[in-house]
């Protein structure tokens, strides 16, 4: 019942007097709160005043991070490839400490270091920072450990902890697979995918490490402690066990992933160690068996902070051992790309395989020359033996009569120019120009010449050899392009297990089955037949289809008149092998890319050898030998036959 | 308007400028001994005068001008707080996982909205009385008002500010004669949203500081880790305290955040059961002159801007005492009036100075 209000200077005229009450109500509310209030903090601060106040007292409740060891990550076998191992490490608390010259003193005896460094390092802070305890050692070895923690009773404020450490059971052994881990960087903590983090913890910053980060990583736990003064726990108030991060198993083969590294040292090719790459899949179903980028680094370098210098000298020096080659790495696919040149070919009926061309060594367009890789030419050559020997002459033609779109089309089949979406950071998608690309990108329309080069692979292509690998996989199956992976499965602290990817399609090649059958019996002549080019990568009782291939640095006018030994380092040539096998059911892809290697069938066909070695002793260890059988083409390739693996990898292996 | 009249300065509600000042000022004190570095006055205690000095000015502009003459820019200015709401979510980076600062941190639009909230509120209860609504669905076109700048808040990820905003907005239902029956509806539907919201949209570290306040020990570490040395430096406090500057629990930097969310610890931890006392009476004493103003006030429009006022200090206590007492989760809510920080303290001081603008002029017309 609201008042007439006309009067002025009356009190309280204004409100409805209804409101009074609720206006008490709400008064009544209010003091209850604070009654509520004061019996806390009565409760808090006389009852139990005591009992905390002498906590407080004694200085005394410390919180100790326990920090989660982080998962394993293992090869589709079950090895370890990343564990957790405990990492040692000393502590000064300036506040705590007595005798300061006698501690450092001590203390760099038994560390064996310069007691003034300590000192300094220590430094003399004053107000709040006394109370923060600086760590003078972070990873010591055993026995200085055991020599610290034995003198400890005679130097407060000092003292040692335990925490978990990455160790990485191989050293470098598939450091561009597995990454690496690192403190959390200011820039990440305000990310909303890091809300859970703070600052000091350890998050895995590239490969497996970072993109699995969440199976890995397992909840910190802690430790409320009371500790007397010289910083020694007196009472575990209460603690929460830190839960171990989840496994990681991975579709590596440690073994194969070994050789496959071990195929760029000096002994095995000869000479310097090389730089490059090697991507091994199962056809079947994309499984990512090896992958390697040389020259590589030794991820536990940066399990305790990595000084800049080292950072330095990963990143910005000329090999940059820190870049993934294997899927960052852009090259032109030189003679490997023929294989898509002539599927499209094949497959637009610019060609049968009867069709024979003449290769006299060179290719005249125009008033410009193209010269063939062999100065003497191949005389008449059909299809097969123009990819079997790698003439150029042919492709010129054939990449003229197809026209740069429509090779462009065929590449796109195989997937290339885009990225393979593999569960690793940081791809590159490549490139495979077309007309309207080089009009988007120039400004300029596109040359004839150029589709020349484009054919054998040259100019402006580029591929990764995790693509090219990819694309080769599409011909060994018969057709399917599969999204490489790596993952094979996780499993939980608790025993829970999840699966990895199933096998994910990408698409079906545009390229029927008997043209794909035909191109792989020309592979298999690559390797296998007088005057093929990649003779290296042949191995007793293994029928292996490949292509060869050299990528040109610079201009062929620069180097050719110089000797393979006389061409400095970086003008020569990138050395390309991609490979799979057995010819008649293919299980193992594998592309090897040497980096200023020479040419491709010497320089990177021994590391498909060794690879392809290791993998067919390991997989039939007592299985009779193959039939090889060179001369014949082969049957057409029938991929999803059941392997003929040993009895542990046939559990991992899912089709 | 602007004429300094003989009434107003009689009629100036001195009592509410003491305890404003007294608070105030214990806060500053407080504040020193928080952040306390040997021999200097710290950062934070010069950057908190500062904005005690732009809040001081802000509350003297507040009281020149008639109170009445807000309402008509009632409107306005909660569109204004709306614009700088979502400008925040266009421009502000995130930090900690919420996006809630303009102007390089200098400026919390979702500050100025508790305001901005109350008085467009205000008037729309004034020109609806409260006393009126019986029926639910006559507080659907008063949520209208609020849910957009809320919304807003809530898409900031700044989940403790939204909640606040609720609770202050919510002051008003105990104005309503809305009968029992329907708030136990209401609380139905409330226990099911919360539910849903548990579920579906709290960040797993929101359930955890949550779950937390049931049992603090859960997770020692991180809020857990806050709830216990909170206990410990209160408890250490005895009934006279330790003394100022002698906490050892506050001078050794064992509180987390202890010079915002905090704060109260320290306070607790010197000055004991009885100096805690002191300061919650006050801010008690505070809240309930507040209460007076809204009964004394003239018209309606007055009332119901001192209710909302009396709100925007009431629940942020609430919330803050109650996590630092343990009884609440570790929500990041300041102390209003004590905890470090210039838009709280500049807003909170521009409110106060719009209830002292009521009270002086419940005479005149």
């Amino acid at each position: 019942m609201p008042i007439e209000e006309a009067g002025v200077g009356r009190l309280a005229a204004g409100v409805d007097p209804s409101i009074v009450n609720r206006l008490i109500f709400i008064a009544v509310v209010i003091v209850l709160t604070f009654i509520v209030f004061g019996v806390r903090l009565f409760q808090l601060q006389v009852i139990e005043g005591e009992d905390l106040g002498n906590r407080a007292r004694r200085n005394s409740v410390r919180t100790v991070h326990l920090e989660a060891p982080r998962g394993n990550i293992v090869d589709r076998f079950g090895r370890e490839l990343a564990t957790t191992r405990p990492a040692f490490g000393v502590q000064v608390m300036p506040a705590e400490m007595r005798e300061r010259e006698l501690t450092f003193a001590a203390l760099a005896s038994l560390l064996d270091q310069d007691p003034g460094e300590l000192s300094e390092r220590v430094g003399n802070p004053r107000g709040r920072r006394r109370f923060q305890s600086v760590r003078i050692a972070k990873d010591l070895p055993y026995d200085s450990r055991t020599r610290v923690e034995s003198h400890l009773y005679a130097l407060p404020g000092v003292f040692t902890d335990v925490s978990p450490r990455r160790y990485y059971v191989g050293g470098s052994l598939a450091a561009h697979v597995l990454g690496y881990t690192g403190e959390i960087q200011t820039s990440q903590l305000e990310k909303r995918a890091f809300a859970d983090y703070r600052s000091g913890d350890v998050v895995g910053q590239a490969g497996v490490e970072s993109r699995y980060e969440s199976v890995l990583r397992g909840r910190a736990g802690g430790r409320n402690v009371v500790v007397d003064v010289a910083g020694r726990v007196d009472e575990v108030l209460d603690e929460v066990e830190a839960t171990p991060g989840g496994t990681v198993m991975l579709t590596i083969d440690r073994d194969l992933q070994r050789v496959a590294e071990e195929a760029f040292l000096p002994d095995v090719i000869g000479g310097e160690e090389k730089r490059g790459a090697v991507v091994a899949l199962d056809p079947r179903n994309g499984d990512v068996l090896a992958l390697v980028s040389r020259p590589s680094f030794d991820p536990n370098s940066f399990a305790g902070g990595i000084d800049s210098k080292t950072w330095k000298e990963l990143t910005e020096s000329e090999g940059r051992p820190i870049q993934n080659r294997a899927i960052a790495g852009q090259y032109p696919p030189a003679s490997t790309y023929k294989v898509f040149v002539a599927a499209a070919g094949l497959e637009e009926g610019a060609i049968v395989p009867e069709d024979r061309v003449f290769c006299p060594g060179t290719f005249k367009l125009g008033r410009r020359t193209y010269r063939c890789w062999k100065r003497g030419g191949h005389g008449w050559v059909n299809l097969h033996e123009a990819l079997a020997r790698s003439c150029d002459v042919f492709f010129y033609q054939l990449g003229l009569k197809l026209g740069i779109d429509r090779i462009a089309f065929f590449s796109n089949g195989f997937h290339l120019g885009r990225k393979t979406g593999i569960a690793l950071g940081s791809e590159s998608p490549g490139l495979v120009p077309t007309q309207a690309w080089k009009e988007r990108r120039f400004g300029e329309v596109w040359l004839k010449g150029e589709t020349v080069s484009a054919s054998i692979g040259q100019g402006f292509n580029l591929t990764t050899p995790l693509q090219l690998a990819v694309a080769y996989a599409a011909i060994a199956n018969g057709g399917t392009v599969l999204r490489p992976r790596i993952l094979l499965r996780q499993s939980g602290p608790d025993g829970t297990v999840e699966q990895g990817p199933e096998r994910e399609s990408l698409g079906k090649v545009p390229v029927s089955p008997e043209h794909l059958a035909t191109i792989t019996r020309a592979l298999e002549a690559v390797v296998h037949e007088q005057g093929g080019t990649g003779g290296r990568a042949r191995i007793p009782g293994v029928r292996v289809a490949g292509k060869t291939g050299t990528a040109q640095v610079v201009h062929l006018k620069e180097t050719e008149d110089l000797e393979e030994d006389e061409i400095p380092f970086k003008f020569r040539d990138h050395a390309w092998f991609a490979a799979f096998a057995p010819v008649e059911a293919p299980e193992i892809v594998v592309v090897a890319l040497a980096e200023h290697g020479g040419h491709g069938g010497s320089a990177a066909g021994p590391i498909v050898n060794a690879v392809l070695s290791r993998y067919f002793k390991s997989s039939m260890p007592e299985a009779p030998p193959r039939q090889t059988k060179p001369r014949n083409p082969p049957d057409l390739p029938t991929p999803l036959d059941p392997p003929e693996a040993p009895e542990e990898a046939a559990q991992v292996v899912r089709n | 308007m602007f004429g300094i009249d003989r009434r107003l300065l009689q009629n100036f509600d001195w009592m509410m400028l003491l305890l404003v000042v007294v608070i105030v000022g214990m806060g500053i004190v407080n504040l020193a001994s928080a952040t306390h570095v040997e021999g200097e006055l710290t950062g934070e205690v010069r950057r908190q005068l500062v904005s005690l000095g732009i809040g001081g000015v802000g509350m003297l502009l507040v009281l020149a001008v008639d109170y009445r003459h807000y309402e008509r820019f009632a409107i306005p200015a909660l569109l204004v707080c709306i614009a700088l709401l979502a400008a925040t979510l266009v421009f502000a980076p995130v930090t900690r996982g919420s996006q809630s600062w303009l102007f390089g941190g200098r400026l919390q639009p979702s500050e100025l909205a508790k305001l901005g909230l109350v008085i467009a509120l205000a008037r729309y209860f004034h020109r609806n009385p409260p006393g009126e609504i019986r029926r639910l669905r006559d507080l659907i076109r008063p949520g209208l008002i609020v849910v957009v700048p809320v919304g807003l808040i809530v898409m900031q990820r700044d989940m403790g500010v939204a909640l606040l905003t609720l609770l202050i907005t919510s002051t008003y239902l105990a104005l309503t004669r809305i009968s029992w029956r329907s708030w136990i509806g209401v609380a139905f539907v409330g226990v099911a949203t919360l539910i849903t919201l548990w579920m579906y949209v709290l960040q797993p570290y929101q359930q955890r500081r949550i779950l937390d306040v049931i049992d603090p020990g859960r997770d020692p570490l991180s809020s857990g880790y806050q709830a216990i040395q909170s206990r410990i430096a209160i408890g250490s406090g005895g009934l006279l305290g330790t003394g100022y500057r002698a906490g050892t629990q506050t001078q050794l930097r064992f509180l987390p955040t202890q010079h915002t969310d905090f704060v109260f610890s320290v306070l607790a931890e010197e000055w004991g059961f009885v100096g805690s006392c002191v300061v919650l009476s006050l801010y008690l004493v505070l809240m309930l002159w507040g209460l007076r103003i809204a009964r004394n006030s003239k018209d309606g429009f007055g009332a119901m801007l001192a209710v909302g006022l009396v709100g925007t200090i009431f629940w942020p206590l609430v919330l803050n005492i109650g996590m630092v007492l343990g009884l609440a989760p570790v929500i990041g809510v300041p102390l209003p009036l004590f905890s470090y920080g210039g838009s709280a303290l500049v807003t909170s001081l521009v409110g106060l100075g719009l209830l002292m603008n009521v009270s002086m002029r419940r005479y005149v017309f």
